[in-house]
């Protein structure tokens, strides 16, 4: 592992991506304390004002700081991502991994449900759910957990298919070793380094689809500072004040390059065959 | 290319599109949503509600109300809409048409541009151009589509004024028009995708490109040109035909964001619309439309990836 | 000699890594005359591969050459430009490869990839080179050339691919060829028909050829001269004949002497007369009709006519194993000698019965149990049987976890014992498997075997993957640790030379049966079975020369439906 983390910190992908995902955590926890003003206060005198000294990234129709918007609003953002991917990872490692095990038929049944359940764009899924169980961010949350779910099966059963062949596992069965120790002392520490890089790269994608929820008005809602709701509430303002839709907009592309080029260079980092 | 290989392949679709109907209809099954009460209101009486929900046969077990629609799909018929009270098929069906020559536009754009870019990227790795590629596909992979569709209207539609900024020309009326309309749709839906394929594209070419065959090519003497275009272009080319069809998914859902933005009436718009009114039949329908699009597209993917990679025949 | 064809001068060559430089040729100097062939020997590390792919102007993006000159037929090759440079490859200089099946594209027809040489190189039409092609095929023995030149690599067997690959490299009338372990991936008796292809091919053309491998004995067999390069440096020059004869330098003394001589037995017989007496009491295990079938027939399957996919990897297999005795299982692969170990460990599912100390092992729990700690295995390759993610300590301290600590130690004085005991450093206890040397994790591997105190150690191929002298040392040490503890041991393996050398008796397989089981003694007076000769005949050892291929048991071309 340490080896891998030095290979990390020497790849630009790995720097940069890494520096970015930092950034977005500090937001997430200090994003309150750092924020310049209160980021629901009012200001008539203050409206539509461009980015300058005092804001740098503008004000709104009401007044309000867009950035201390922005700094807030990377903890709906972000945090609801990580907390969603994080919950198909789990998932997917755990039905991944069993599907794998059992093999046979069950296999094959759990695998084509899954092909079948990803035949329903994500977003469409994530939709359909938002439709059921209403609109709120935790169903989003909920939503974007369970379209991304199969992917992360799909993942993490290649990985424990491969793994399960290894001989380390058949010198396991030899010895006699319980079924649970062959899992989670032989099986699983080999499984978790590919689940992580793909989830991480999937964090990408559920702040994008997080945002996209919030834009068409099935995620966050108002007065939440989510980014993707603050660039659907400037859009009828595009032409007067384009930075109040600007800025949110590039900071939900940073997070997502910065958690792209995370997990590709983990994934390079990870891959002994780049580290001979 | 083996019957059985297509037989088996066309089952697990078929089992697809039966487990997404099962799927739709146990979730909009959940939706708090009285249909009755959708259609009478909320000052009905209760033996009117009554008398609808025995008509729209709701008081009849789950079982059985699943079987009446999805016999009733499988002849064609989606039932009627709860907002409009018209039939849901040829509505949906001719928004899909909207939109699948959207998508058709953005997969041809998107392929036209990506494939080039993915070459040039891994023929000159480490090199400035593969810098600048790689940069630009970051970019676009990390730029939601309802970013990237303001960005363009507002550069495209209010500050140079050079296109329309939202609304739709049927194609039968003003092929023109239509063009015009479609243009920012389509690079917003392809954005995404070419970042996406491009990439696949290149890191597929750079593996073939390191093979021991390619070596062995090379050491024949052959030509770079003769390498690159006989050998290692149609293997590289062969797993981007399944990586295409899985975005096929994507495109889908962006779709759906885009016609949205860009007020286009497709499919993806009637299912917000659907989705926004608690239209049941409406959402089962848009739903089951979107998905089987996207089964077929990789049924004829893995099938012209058989055809085309005989090897397959024999794993 | 100013006549040379092929000449090297003084040439060096570095690789640079994230550690700094790491030089891979020093002043390499050699020459090859028209007409003869010259053997390069080395073990992994030895820079044998990268003098080739000098030669071809191949090199990877971080070599970096430090002089010295490289000439063909008097033309520098170091300087010279590409486009001439891709006139001579495959043409005046080919290279035949140790993979068949990497050396051709997957989704190009074999004829394609012919035809496009013949084209390239002897400037003919494509009718013509068609017509060469087909000539050349049935030159070298392969049937139906011409629907051959149809078939994609994968409708190919291993040795047809070689076999057209090495047509294809002489079609093109080289005036010098590189072989680079081109039997390496093959079997025993198909390499020696490649082998003796290639003979008949150089007499034929009197094409001059370097020939790169790790086997001693293969090369002193074909090569008019054989070099020993030691880290990157030559560091001697014989005549092939005599090389294990006499051989001057230290390093060539220590490669002859690993290399398995199958009339130097390294088991004394006396031995086997003392443990005689062992024979008296029940066998210590014994195998009663053991066979496996692979693949399984589903009802389905069944109601839609399909074909059967099972098969039988092993047909009935009995033997009895005595106590303290080193049997040996030679084949080649698909013969089912793995599967055997499998089956015997219970990997796979096998019918028939094993007893152990004259008890059905099936019958109880604690008769499993038993018999788990008492047979143990150690696999082919240490990387793959060695978890990644656990430190050698942990690896062998699972043994003793599950088996029990000696009376009076702790486990990490255990451990230590055991890497002693297999001559490691007990402060690699600490590390990971992949800090350490291909040798040294069989030794981790063999010490865990070990520290379940085993009656009988399967060894699965277990030096197959290693340089002839680090095998040579494992040998020794499985042989010092059977005098220690009077270990058994099951040893599965395709080198015939090497188990001449150890065991006390062979068992012969050839796809899925024993077709013999002869005592060492037998075996040297001359073996019973028809396959068992073809073995030997197509086995180079140190002092034979070449000698007739049995036909009867040539590799069959792949079955196509």
């Amino acid at each position: 592992m340490p080896d891998s983390l030095k290979t990390l910190v020497r790849s630009p992908q790995g720097v940069v991506g890494g520096g970015l995902c930092l950034l977005a955590i500090v937001l997430v926890v200090l994003g309150p304390w750092l924020a310049p003003f209160e980021p629901n206060a009012l200001s008539f005198t203050a409206r539509y004002q461009p980015p300058g000294p005092m804001h740098w990234f503008g004000t709104d129709q009401m007044g309000r700081d867009v950035l201390s918007r922005v700094m807030i609003g990377a903890r709906d953002t972000i945090v609801m991502s990580l907390l969603a991917t994080a919950i198909a990872m789990v998932l997917g490692a755990v039905i991944g991994t069993l599907s794998a095990y059992l093999g046979g038929w069950v296999d094959e049944a759990i695998m084509r449900t899954m092909d079948a359940i990803m035949a329903i764009p994500s977003l469409l899924f994530a939709l359909l759910i938002v439709a059921t169980l209403g609109k709120s961010d935790v169903n989003a949350v909920a939503a974007i957990a369970i379209a991304f779910t199969p992917g992360m099966v799909r993942v993490a059963r290649s990985v424990a298919l491969a793994v399960r062949t290894q001989d380390y596992v058949s010198a396991a069965i030899v010895r006699g070793e319980s079924t649970s120790h062959i899992v989670v002392r032989e099986m699983l520490p080999n499984i978790v380094a590919p689940v992580i890089v793909e989830g991480t790269v999937r964090v990408a994608f559920a702040v994008m689809l997080f945002a996209t929820l919030s834009f068409l008005g099935l995620g966050a809602q108002p007065p939440s500072s989510e980014w993707g709701l603050m660039v659907s509430e400037a859009r009828s303002h595009l032409f007067t004040a384009p930075w109040m839709m600007i800025m949110p907009g590039l900071c939900i592309a940073l997070v997502a390059i910065g958690f792209n080029l995370l997990g590709d260079g983990l994934r390079d980092a990870l891959n002994p065959r780049s580290r001979t | 290319m083996n019957a059985g290989y297509v037989g088996r392949r066309l089952l697990t679709t078929v089992y697809t599109l039966l487990v997404v109907s099962f799927l739709v209809f146990a979730m909009t099954q959940l939706l708090p949503a009285d249909a009755a009460v959708t259609l009478l209101g909320n000052s009905a009486t209760p033996e009117a509600l009554a008398s609808v929900r025995a008509q729209l046969g709701l008081d009849q077990p789950a079982w059985w109300q699943y079987w009446h629609w999805f016999s009733g799909v499988l002849s064609g018929d989606f039932g009627q809409s709860m907002r409009t009270g018209q039939a849901v098929a040829p509505m949906m069906f001719g928004a899909l048409g909207r939109s699948l020559l959207l998508a058709f536009l953005a997969l041809v754009l998107m392929l036209v541009i990506a494939i080039p870019l993915g070459i040039v990227s891994a023929l000159r790795r480490g090199k400035a151009a593969d810098l600048i590629i790689g940069i630009i596909s970051y970019v676009g992979i990390s730029l939601p589509e309802f970013v990237t569709a303001t960005v363009l209207a507002l550069l495209f539609a209010d500050v140079l004024g050079w296109l329309p900024a939202t609304g739709y020309v049927p194609l039968t009326e003003d092929v023109a028009g239509w063009l015009a309309h479609m243009i920012l749709p389509t690079l917003t839906v392809s954005m995404i995708l070419v970042a996406h394929v491009s990439r696949m594209v290149r890191s597929e070419m750079v593996d073939v490109m390191a093979s021991d065959y390619i070596r062995a090519a090379r050491l024949k003497g052959l030509s770079s040109r003769r390498v690159v275009l006989h050998h290692a272009l149609r293997n590289a080319m062969l797993p981007t035909i399944t990586i295409v069809a899985l975005d096929v998914g994507y495109l889908l859902g962006g779709i759906i964001v885009v016609e949205e933005i860009f007020a286009i009436p497709g499919i993806g718009r009637a299912l917000i619309v659907a989705v926004q009114s608690r239209d049941l039949p409406a959402i089962q329908a848009g739903v089951l439309i979107i998905a089987a699009t996207y089964a077929l597209a990789n049924f004829l993917a893995d099938l012209a990836y058989a055809w085309l990679d005989r090897r397959i025949q024999y794993a | 000699m100013n006549d040379a064809l092929l000449r090297i001068d003084d040439y060096s060559l570095s690789y640079t890594t994230a550690h700094g430089s790491l030089p891979v040729l020093d002043g390499v100097t050699l020459s090859v005359a028209p007409g003869e062939v010259v053997g390069v020997v080395g073990e992994s590390g030895s820079g044998k591969t990268s003098l080739a792919w000098a030669i071809m102007r191949y090199l990877a993006g971080n070599a970096i050459e430090h002089g010295g000159s490289i000439q063909l037929q008097g033309e520098e090759l170091t300087t010279l430009k590409a486009a001439r440079l891709r006139a001579l490859r495959g043409g005046r200089l080919g290279m035949v490869f140790q993979d068949p099946s990497a050396a051709l594209n997957p989704t190009l027809t074999l004829g394609s990839q012919m035809l496009e040489m013949l084209t390239r190189h002897r400037g003919v039409s494509r009718g013509e080179a068609r017509r060469i092609a087909i000539e050349t095929l049935g030159d070298v023995d392969l049937k139906n050339p011409e629907s051959m030149l149809a078939r994609y690599p994968h409708e190919l067997s291993g040795g047809e691919k070689q076999r057209a690959l090495i047509a294809g490299a002489f079609a093109c009338r080289p005036a010098c060829l590189i072989f680079d372990e081109p039997t390496t991936a093959l079997d025993v008796i198909n390499a020696a028909q490649v082998l003796e292809l290639f003979g008949r091919l150089r007499e034929e053309t009197g094409v001059a050829a370097l020939y790169i491998s790790h086997d001693l004995a293969l090369v002193s067999r074909i090569a008019d001269h054989v070099c020993v390069l030691e880290k990157g440096r030559i560091v001697e020059r014989a005549p092939g004949r005599k090389i294990f004869a006499a051989p001057d330098h230290p390093y060539t003394q220590s490669l002859v002497a690993a290399v398995p001589n199958p009339r130097r037995r390294l088991v004394a017989e006396s031995e086997i007369a003392a443990h005689a007496n062992a024979r008296e009491r029940p066998p210590l295990l014994t195998l009663r009709g053991i066979s496996v079938d692979y693949g399984q027939r589903t009802t389905l399957a069944r109601w839609l006519k399909r074909p059967d996919p099972r098969f039988r990897a092993l047909n009935p297999f009995d033997l009895e194993i005595a106590h303290g005795e080193i049997v040996g299982v030679v084949g080649e692969s698909g013969s089912g000698k793995s599967t055997l170990a499998k089956a015997l460990t219970g990997l796979v599912n096998h019918r028939g019965e094993i007893l152990l100390d004259g008890e059905a092992v099936s019958s109880t729990p604690r008769g499993r149990a038993d018999y788990r700690r008492r047979v143990q295995l150690v696999f082919q390759h240490p990387d793959g049987s060695l978890n990644p993610r656990q430190r050698i300590g942990e690896l062998i301290g699972r043994s003793y976890r599950l088996y029990g600590l000696p009376e009076g130690e702790t486990l990490s004085q255990a451990v230590a014992r055991s890497l002693e005991e297999v001559r490691l450093d007990p402060t690699l206890a600490s590390r990971y498997p992949h800090e350490l040397s291909g040798g040294q994790k069989q030794r981790v591997a063999i010490a865990r075997a070990f520290a379940a105190r085993p009656d009988v150690v399967i060894c699965d191929e277990i030096t197959a993957a290693l340089d002839v002298s680090v095998q040579a040392t494992v040998i020794a040490l499985l042989l010092d640790l059977r005098r220690r503890h009077g270990t058994a041991y099951l040893f599965i393996t395709h080198d015939i030379n090497l188990i001449q050398q150890i065991a006390h008796r062979v068992a012969v397989m050839y796809r899925g049966d024993r077709v013999e089981l002869s005592s060492a003694e037998e075996l040297a007076d001359g073996p019973k079975h028809a396959y068992t000769r073809a073995l030997l005949a197509a086995t180079p050892t140190i002092a034979s020369s070449a000698r007739v291929i049995d036909d009867e048991f040539s590799a069959p071309t792949m079955d196509q439906e």
